[in-house]
């Protein structure tokens, strides 16, 4: 899979997953990371289906989700923007954490630890300070 | 789904001893951008050559845009046949300017554009074109028609990487500019899979596979990957 940027987005997609919810999680993610700032532009749909040599209509659909979710905002005749509320990305932020931590615990529960022997891991790793 | 563009019920077609369409059923949904698949000899061009009356099937209907094939269907339908050739004589400025006589919905300033971004030149002629070009010359005179359907009938086939990069870009370009439905048959998966929201695939002259193109991938995998578990 190649990488591919464009207007401080990141993308790297996979044809064997559905690539509405890629396009949709890869942009919500690089918002949540910071690597493309609150307020700044982002590209047309045409101008990111070129760039990602997909269907337009793939991208209408993660961004008008996008735009559901308050991370974005369109002004007529201007375009697309990333959303100015600061409170709404932490928002987002947090949410992104909290899967993270979940997908995370279920790993280790798979691997049959319990929450007493992930503390103790965690901590040898200076992951934590008290 | 919404309306279809094309429905086809039980589409039987012969040629000699060789069946071409064996009750071939279909639902394609209109503003859809639909792949046609499936290996050579599978019913593919037979099926577009049916969306534009140029074959009658020996049984069963296809109904395109609400109506049976007829030459005023074919107004609403811009199609490029496989193994097409544009006339040699012409340079790509006649070919705009014979476009723009004959064909209905044809935009000049549309096909200008498009002739530009496939890297093509007013003056060069036809006959001293390679197959890319010439392919990428027919392209945007399909392309240039405000009409309801495009059929493409494996239009990157036998071309080089340039060439399809540049069709593919004219492609989504086109996508976004007007809400057509768009029939595309390829053998080049990995490079265009991208680009469909519907995919039908043919296997002997029968639907061996149809749907939405996302919900495929979420069920299945990759087009490839649906390729290769259907024919391999």
């Amino acid at each position: 899979m190649n990488e591919i940027r464009i207007g401080g987005l990141r993308f790297s997609l996979d044809l064997s997953q559905p690539l509405y919810e890629q396009v949709l999680e890869q942009v919500r993610s690089s918002i949540a990371k910071g690597e493309i700032a609150l307020g700044e532009k982002i590209p047309s749909v045409r101008e990111m289906a070129q760039a990602l040599k997909i269907n337009p209509n793939t991208v209408m659909r993660a961004y008008q989700e996008l735009e559901r979710e308050r991370l974005t905002e369109t002004r007529r005749g201007q375009g697309t923007f990333i959303t100015t509320d600061a409170a709404r990305v932490q928002e987002i932020r947090n949410k992104l954490a909290e899967q993270a931590v979940e997908q995370f615990l279920a790993k280790m529960e798979s691997l049959g630890f319990g929450l007493k022997d992930i503390e103790s891991m965690i901590r040898a790793k200076g992951g934590v300070s008290q | 789904m919404t309306q279809s563009a094309i429905s086809a019920e039980d589409l039987c077609k012969r040629y000699g001893k060789k069946i071409a369409l064996a009750d071939f059923r279909v639902d394609i949904p209109r503003g859809t951008v639909t792949a046609i698949l499936g290996p050579n000899g599978a019913g593919k061009s037979t099926f577009m050559r049916m969306i534009t009356g140029m074959v009658r099937p020996d049984r069963g209907t296809v109904t395109v845009l609400g109506r049976k094939p007829s030459w005023k269907t074919n107004a609403s339908i811009a199609y490029l046949p496989d193994r097409a050739r544009w006339f040699g004589g012409h340079t790509v400025r006649q070919a705009v300017e014979w476009g723009s006589k004959l064909l209905p919905g044809f935009q000049t300033d549309r096909a200008w554009e498009l002739i530009d971004m496939l890297g093509l030149g007013a003056d060069q002629e036809v006959a001293g074109m390679s197959k890319g070009q010439e392919a990428r010359l027919m392209l945007a005179v399909c392309l240039a028609r405000d009409v309801p359907l495009l059929v493409l009938d494996e239009p990157f086939s036998g071309i080089d990487m340039l060439s399809r990069e540049k069709i593919v870009a004219a492609l989504i370009d086109s996508f976004s500019e007007r809400s057509q439905t768009v029939l595309i048959s390829t053998h080049e998966i990995a490079e265009t899979e991208s680009l469909f929201d519907y995919a039908v695939f043919f296997a002997e002259g029968r639907n061996a596979l149809s749907g939405d193109v996302e919900e495929l991938r979420a069920r299945r995998g990759s087009v490839q990957d649906i390729y290769r578990q259907l024919y391999g």
